[in-house]
């Protein structure tokens, strides 16, 4: 018997995001709209479940950010408890997590982004020996002589010549904002595929602490590894000195790859400078080197800043009722008293209410709730949150590793410190990020041997595993920094269950809608002045939403002056 | 000794699109006695990240929900040719689903010599649902069909 089903949207993904930009003059985006087009309720899904088995369902709501999730949930829940982790756990921790960090922004750079900047088929007009000499002026990566580059450049051709197009297709290719000469092409194609092998050993670092991987284990309390350098079956001296390969082999490739290639792209695009936006930016902070309460250890600093202003730099406490709040005016949820009064997420409420167009349908209402994202609001600004965001705190705090890179960076660029504020200044402060959290592995690495050296083996802290001994009551908040931005989770522990759980990611907040006062989010704000040279091929929508490296799919729809959509194109 | 690896795809807050990960976890509980060289992989929708789960197999079996064009209730076995229209959906939000993992493998030289796709079609899809009984009444046929298969490579 023949059956069918609806299925729209098809949920494989965390959300779905929709982009409506309205065209000006000269085809300058005039105002820009952005809309989650999925539900994603996880907060209804945890309800009456053991907090202790909450990591497990958080980190499957997104595709790419599984040990994010895990990770603030594991001290979203030990904080409501008063659960301390021993020092292995922490430190191991903040490893994984600096393998994810470092990992996402490689795949990012490269497999994300790096087409919005990288035409693939000029590369195949490429003189193989010029790409090999600009390839060994700026590096000292061994793959680089002419027959490298030549053997590489017969196989994309054959790839291309097959039709099947796999990696490369949804590309504008020969769209004229593409700047970069062939030969720059042709490296920077051969590094999308280096990378693309390259992220796969890195990632082997959460299989060793996780025990698997995708979906490594974590742990209320701490980890679910055993340490013990006498035995086969626990990690031992063999297997930290195959990470400690890993960690070096990663610096290696982010020094003598990454960073080289991003300097030489964005060399031909100094005179790109739009999608600077919002200028508030927020982090929560992140990897701990004491108790993860104590916020001045934080290696990352937690911090806002607004309106650009680098001298200042404003406290956040995201336990505040009246610091950190999300509101829906424009969001197709209902609040008991009233949508457009901001809820601190540990009073937060999901009720779905969907008001918008039946599907299909041409565009959407904004003037009235227009996504499934709800606005957050930190003192009611609309904030960017990521590597941007984290690099310019750092750099407003004076931290001389971060200035040192990001000194490098604009130097080489031959730009001043305000180029930050741009698209190109967020996709920059990406790399320098990730160079920085490559050196943080290290030391973790480090900090690790030199922890069990000391005899100290505990991975765990036990003592209130068994809810007989837990309050009531109790409430919990945990955060992260993870690659896309701040990522919090608050809980409400009552009788041994989850009562309330509300998550804010980070794509929530870059991807936020308006809020009742008619601000606009990260993406409305940055999207805001860009000229489109041709508004069929969006390529410069693309470079901006995708610079924030945003955790949806992203559809784009772009309207001429009357509101008649020009084009309708699936961003991925 | 051929390397098999297994993969189930899918979101487990979904209901029947947890089909995937469901599968092999029932599948490996059944093949406790398999040599080491078959792995079982919770591939969730995990994309570029399973890259190396593809690229370092001999053998590839996947198990994922599945829109066949003629939409019975039953399980569907596609193996190699047979599968391209079958894998077209994207897996992750960084937009790589398997045909461009296995785009990927073809430029990179390392396509597995047998890849078979073990699928059903979903009934319900919604958020914490569950497998659905419709799909729950399939899962037993599903792993049976795939412990066969790799019966035949082991063997090989």
């Amino acid at each position: 018997m023949a059956e069918k089903i609806v299925v729209d949207p098809i949920p494989r993904i965390e959300g779905h995001l929709r982009i409506e930009a309205k065209l000006g003059e000269n085809n300058v985006i005039e105002d820009a709209f952005s809309s989650g087009t999925m539900w994603r309720g996880i907060e209804i899904i945890l309800k009456g479940r053991d907090p202790r088995d909450a990591w497990a369902f958080t980190e499957r709501i997104c595709g790419v950010c599984t040990t994010v999730h895990a990770l603030a949930s594991v001290r979203c829940v030990e904080d409501a408890l008063g659960i301390e982790v021993p020092p292995n756990a922490r430190i191991i921790r903040n490893l994984m997590n600096a393998t994810q960090q470092t990992q996402d922004h490689l795949v990012h750079f490269y497999h994300l982004h790096a087409l919005d900047w990288v035409d693939v088929v000029s590369a195949l007009k490429a003189d193989p020996k010029e790409t090999s000499r600009i390839a060994q002026s700026i590096s000292a990566w061994p793959k680089s002589s002419p027959g490298y580059f030549k053997d590489l450049q017969q196989k994309l051709v054959s790839f291309v010549e097959s039709g099947q197009l796999g990696i490369f297709s949804n590309g504008y290719w020969g769209h004229t904002a593409y700047k970069l000469p062939p030969e720059v092409n042709l490296l920077a194609v051969a590094h999308y595929l280096e990378a693309l092998d390259f992220q796969k050993e890195i990632v082997k670092i959460h299989t060793v602490f996780g025990g698997k991987n995708p979906h490594p284990n974590y742990l209320v309390g701490g980890m679910a590894c055993a340490i013990d350098p006498n035995r086969n079956t626990a990690i031992n001296i063999e297997i930290l000195s195959r990470v400690r390969k890993i960690i070096e082999d990663t610096i290696t490739f982010i020094e003598q790859v990454y960073i080289p290639d991003l300097i030489a792209i964005a060399g031909f695009y100094k005179d790109w400078l739009y999608g600077g936006g919002l200028g508030n930016y927020l982090c929560y902070g992140d990897f701990p080197e004491n108790s993860i309460d104590d916020a001045s250890s934080l290696l990352w600093p937690r911090g806002v800043i607004l309106n650009k202003d680098l001298s200042t730099i404003h406290d956040v406490d995201p336990r505040d009722l009246n610091q950190v709040t999300e509101e829906v005016s424009h969001s197709w949820y209902t609040y008991s008293n009233g949508d457009d009064k901001g809820l601190h997420p540990w009073e937060g409420e999901t009720s779905p209410k969907y008001t918008g167009p039946k599907p299909p349908f041409e565009y959407l209402d904004t003037d009235r709730k227009y996504s499934w994202l709800k606005a957050p609001r930190w003192k009611n600004h609309s904030m960017e949150v990521g590597p941007l965001a984290r690099v310019l705190l750092a750099y407003a705090k004076g931290d001389a590793m971060i200035k040192d890179t990001v000194n490098m960076v604009l130097g080489k660029l031959d730009v001043g410190a305000e180029a930050l504020f741009s698209t190109l200044g967020r996709t920059a402060a990406r790399g320098i990020e990730c160079l920085q959290t490559a050196g943080f592995m290290k030391h973790f690495y480090d900090q690790l041997v030199a922890n069990i050296k000391t005899g100290d083996y505990r991975t765990a802290n036990t003592e209130l595993w068994n809810p007989s001994r837990w309050p009531k009551e109790a409430k919990g908040f945990g955060y992260t920094e993870a690659p896309r931005g701040a990522l919090g989770h608050w809980i409400h522990i009552k009788d041994t269950k989850i009562e309330d759980y509300q998550i804010v990611v980070p794509s929530t907040w870059n991807a936020s809608p308006r809020d009742a006062s008619g601000a606009v989010g990260a993406y409305e704000s940055a999207l805001k002045g860009t000229p489109m040279v041709d508004p069929e091929q969006p390529l410069e929508i693309l470079r901006t939403v995708h610079s924030f490296d945003p955790c949806l799919a992203c559809a784009s729809h772009v309207f001429d002056m009357n509101g008649n959509e020009i084009v309708k194109v699936t961003i991925v | 000794m051929k390397k098999i690896n297994v993969i189930g795809l899918g979101n487990i807050l979904f209901g029947d699109e947890g089909f995937g990960v469901e599968a092999v976890r029932r599948l490996e509980k059944e093949c406790s006695g398999f040599p080491d060289s078959v792995q079982f992989i919770d591939g969730g929708t995990q994309g570029i990240y399973l890259l190396d789960y593809i690229e370092s197999a001999d053998v590839l079996l996947i198990y994922d929900a599945i829109i066949p064009s003629e939409f019975n209730r039953q399980v569907y076995v596609y193996r190699n040719d047979e599968l391209p229209a079958f894998i077209h959906r994207k897996m992750s939000s960084h937009q790589m689903g398997l045909s461009e993992l296995l785009s990927v493998a073809r430029l990179h030289d390392r396509v597995p010599g047998e890849i078979v796709l073990i699928g059903v079609p979903p009934r319900e899809l919604g958020l914490g649902s569950g497998i659905s009984p419709a799909v729950e009444g399939l899962l037993g046929d599903a792993v049976e069909k795939g412990k066969k298969i790799l019966g035949s490579f082991i063997s090989d």
